[in-house]
């Protein structure tokens, strides 16, 4: 609007710097058609970037290396490794008389495959204790998540085991345990057990 | 002043058309769009959990190759295997095994075994993937051979890890972890 006087003033001032743009009216005319004709070509090709940018951005969210969390989400990773961590110092540690106290919890600890190992483990536990009156007692030394999806998780854990018989004698033990683990009501429960 | 004006200033104003509207709308929203589809992908691009999660899978999957190298050793291929070892390491590990290399070397010629390492599984216990550091653990099966017999040692390690400035991830430390007061 106000573009319509400087165009007048600028022969005099710039000279002969531009003769072509200053002298002649149709380009001037010219230039808003083409802007308007450009337009939808414009707006088209920004629609086509934002749909590639969501698209883009879906799969970086979605990808191998987001969709874990081990490690990445701090808080939930913590809660993983606590959790099994005092599940596995629970349901290896027991004693002649808390046989039964370990089993009772494990059951609320452990399920699917990991639940049928433990309890044909703790038969033979409970036949052979009742002649050694073992104590076994379990320390989680290290724990690393491998992998953290929502719900579940896999985790590798180190322990050592310290088994004592009723004569006194000690015996010190390293186990290696890749566990599968599945989030309920917001507690680890274990699935899974390979010893390494 | 004030009579001028607004005669001066109506017929400049582009009259409102319904296409005129239709198309200004249009611009509007395609540039809203735009923007916000451009901030969605760089905030999925340099979220945390990406560049960490990146950066965790590569030192997981660098050091479980590493840790498997520094636990295996042919006696027929002693200087190829530990200049593996040296390459395989950087800061004080790297300089520790530089130091004892010949030291090393006479004594495993002499022993006569050789190992093979297989990390069964391992995990990151710590990560910084700003500093670019990280902690791992790897349960080891080690092959052990010796007079064509061999036999099957279980063991855990706890292994430091660095990025280097080309981007690599090396051993910085590497430790065995036996049960404590007990052997392994």
């Amino acid at each position: 609007m106000s573009a319509h006087p400087s165009p007048d003033l600028r022969p005099s001032t710039t000279g002969s710097a531009r003769p072509l743009t200053t002298g002649k009216r149709a380009p001037k005319a010219r230039r808003p058609r083409l802007a308007k004709r450009l337009l939808p070509v414009v707006l088209a090709g920004l629609l086509a970037f934002s749909g590639w940018a969501l698209v883009a951005a879906r799969d970086l969210d979605s990808s191998a290396a987001a969709g874990n969390r081990a490690l990445t989400d701090k808080a939930g990773t913590a809660a993983a490794t606590g959790d099994i961590s005092n599940t596995l110092n629970t349901v290896f540690s027991y004693g002649p008389k808390s046989l039964d106290a370990t089993q009772q919890a494990a059951r609320q600890l452990l399920t699917g495959t990991a639940a049928r190992q433990y309890q044909q483990l703790f038969a033979q536990v409970r036949s052979r204790d009742s002649a050694q009156q073992l104590t076994l007692s379990t320390q989680t030394v290290r724990a690393g998540v491998v992998t953290l999806h929502g719900g579940t998780a896999r985790l590798l854990v180190f322990l050592d085991q310290t088994s004592s018989r009723a004569d006194g004698k000690k015996a010190t033990a390293a186990a290696q345990l890749s566990v599968d683990a599945r989030l309920s009501h917001g507690q680890w429960i274990i699935t899974a057990l390979t010893a390494r | 002043m004030t009579l001028p004006r607004p005669t001066l200033l109506r017929p400049t104003l582009p009259r409102l058309t319904p296409r005129r509207l239709v198309r200004g709308l249009a611009t509007l929203i395609v540039l809203a769009a735009t923007a916000a589809s451009a901030w969605t992908y760089a905030d999925a691009r340099g979220s945390s959990a990406l560049t960490g999660g990146r950066a965790r899978d590569a030192a997981l999957a660098t050091g479980r190759q590493l840790v498997a190298r520094l636990n295996t050793l042919d006696v027929h291929h002693l200087d190829a295997d530990l200049t593996a070892w040296q390459n395989a390491t950087t800061g004080p590990l790297h300089d520790q095994l530089a130091r004892s290399r010949s030291a090393t070397r006479s004594s495993l010629a002499r022993a006569g075994t050789s190992t093979r390492g297989t990390v069964t599984d391992a995990a990151l216990t710590e990560l910084d993937p700003g500093d670019g550091t990280a902690k791992l653990i790897a349960a080891v099966t080690v092959a052990v051979t010796k007079d064509g017999t061999t036999t099957d040692a279980r063991k855990r390690f706890e292994a430091g890890l660095t990025r280097t400035s080309g981007g690599a991830w090396r051993l910085t430390s590497l430790t065995a972890l036996p049960a404590a007061g007990g052997d392994s």
